[in-house]
């Protein structure tokens, strides 16, 4: 616990730290391209429309149900509000979780708050995915689904992707400099995740009650309903949903409590494993 | 005088590994499979404030990992420094992106040192009228040569204010001027009575900046003490280690690493 309340204390100390990192993480990757900034928004858009003309035209899923059964939409702005956190979690996640190893050299000779070297990563990422979920939102209404008072509930999911992207790589940043190839297991484990959420289909109810149960375990299923809640669907989702609620706020707080036990145990050792 | 540095019985083993197979039968059970190297051994001395330490000794000996050890980078295996004030390695290439502007690279190198804004807009034009750069400091640092990305560094570097200053081969960065330049700021703090510790082969560069010296040998304390005495048995064997022939070099640095191997690790009390 000791270990957990240093974490977040050193977390928001560094708050202005992680701001300007975050942005020159986003100039140094974006560096050499003419197009610089605007591919973060354009990799992600190329991909929805090959998710869309695949899934969407080719395969003609027709409309998607919301979880409650009561509301339908179109499948593109379906797959469009719950791809678009998915984008994020999955940069965030690969890429947080080396950051350590990788720049552990570049501070190790500075008193530099370690902890802060995935949330900087993560927080680059996060620029770009604030944008995408601006432009997302811009289609949904063209689309002919505009703002409504539902919104609010997008801030805290858009809050709560942030913190498990973190909760996530603070353990797995830690591990990765003890055991290199725990970044392989990650990368497939993300590819595994992606295609276990209902984030391009969604046959759950089609399904057994207990498998379905099982895959609602899964964190990001809650986000990407989370996200459709807001955008498209009129529902309250964490009141309606408060055991996945409860659960997932449960998950994290686990994941932070032993992400911050493991990286204080190695902190002082990561020399040796680097 | 009041202590600034005491090193007690420091030692700082590293596993070696023959194989993939061995480091991660040796992550499974530690201590059964690979071998152990005495970087440094048993190394102990204290140092006062205001001292300006030279650490000496052929390459490999473990001069770096020593002052790694004082600059807090690296953990001890055993033993242990204490230190009263704030430690600074004076690391001239770390935290640069060859990417970022050498104005962007102030920025982001004095960020991960740990200056708070306002401080970053206090020594910025200090940086940028040290480092002599000019309008370069407008260009992405990939299009630096080495010299002047040294210069950066260092004059990143030096804005530091430690109690405790630890410069590993620094002060050769760039021409003549500059790196008089450097010494002069070396001096600077040695006038305002910053422990220092320094680690160089440029024996002349030591003997005029040093007041104490600390010679290392095969991880070993061979000897420390003021730089007059130190410095003339240290030069006195590197004179006759440099006109041994090569193989007879070798067998010497052989024979040093051979006592610091190990197939067990060792208990440090022992």
């Amino acid at each position: 616990m000791r270990a957990f309340i240093k974490i977040i204390k050193e977390q928001f100390n560094s708050f202005y730290l992680i701001m300007r990192l975050a942005k020159f993480q986003l100039r140094i990757d974006n560096q050499n391209n003419y197009l610089g900034f605007a591919w973060e928004i354009l990799n992600p858009a190329i991909q929805m429309t090959m998710y869309w003309f695949v899934f969407g035209f080719a395969m003609d899923r027709g409309v998607m149900k919301s979880e409650n059964g009561l509301e339908e939409v179109p499948y593109v702005y379906w797959m469009l509000a719950g791809i678009s956190m998915w984008f994020f979690i999955n940069k965030a996640i690969l890429n947080g979780s080396k950051a350590i190893y990788q720049r552990y050299a570049m501070v190790a000779k500075m008193n530099f708050p370690l902890s802060v070297l995935p949330s900087y990563i993560i927080m680059g990422k996060y620029y770009g995915h604030l944008v995408l979920v601006g432009a997302i939102i811009v289609v949904c209404w063209i689309g002919g689904y505009p703002p409504s008072i539902y919104y609010l509930q997008l801030i805290y999911f858009l809050a709560m992707s942030y913190i498990l992207a973190f909760a996530i790589t603070l353990l797995t940043s830690t591990l990765t400099v003890v055991v290199r190839d725990i970044q392989m297991l990650i990368q497939s484990l993300l590819q595994v995740m992606f295609f276990l959420s209902p984030i391009l289909w969604d046959r759950t109810t089609k399904m057994p009650e207990w498998i379905h149960q099982i895959l609602m375990l899964n964190p990001f299923y809650y986000l990407a309903n989370g996200y459709r809640a807001s955008l498209l669907f009129h529902d309250w989702y964490i009141v309606s949903h408060w055991e996945l609620t409860l659960y997932n706020w449960a998950l994290i707080f686990v994941l932070l409590l032993i992400g911050s036990k493991a990286h204080f145990k190695f902190r002082n050792r990561f020399s040796d494993f680097i | 005088m009041a202590e600034s540095v005491i090193i007690k019985n420091v030692t700082k083993t590293y596993r070696m590994y023959k194989t993939k197979g061995e480091q991660l039968g040796d992550l499974i059970f530690p201590g059964k499979k690979g071998s152990s190297f005495n970087a440094i051994e048993n190394i102990s001395f204290a140092v006062e404030k205001g001292d300006v330490v030279g650490l000496v000794g052929i390459n490999g000996s473990g001069k770096s990992t020593l002052s790694n050890i004082i600059g807090g980078i690296i953990p001890p295996t055993s033993g242990e420094v204490i230190v009263n004030g704030e430690v600074n390695v004076i690391a001239i290439n770390a935290g640069l992106s060859n990417q970022l502007t050498g104005i962007e690279n102030i920025e982001f190198k004095c960020l991960l040192m740990g200056y708070s804004k306002e401080k970053i807009a206090k020594v910025l034009p200090e940086i940028i009228e040290f480092s002599e750069l000019g309008d370069f400091i407008y260009q992405p640092v990939k299009k630096y040569s080495s010299g002047m990305k040294s210069k950066l560094g260092f004059a990143i570097s030096v804005t530091a204010d430690p109690d405790i200053l630890i410069i590993d081969e620094a002060l050769s960065v760039g021409d003549q001027t500059f790196a008089d330049k450097s010494l002069e700021k070396m001096n600077e703090y040695k006038k305002r009575g910053k422990t220092i510790f320094f680690v160089s082969h440029n024996l002349s560069q030591v003997r005029s900046f040093c007041t104490k010296i600390a010679w290392i040998e095969g991880g070993h304390l061979r000897e420390f003490g003021p730089t007059n005495v130190v410095m003339k048995n240290y030069a006195a064997f590197i004179k006759k280690y440099h006109r041994l022939p090569p193989a007879e070099q070798k067998a010497f640095r052989d024979q040093l690493a051979d006592r610091r191997k190990h197939s067990k690790i060792m208990n440090p009390d022992e």
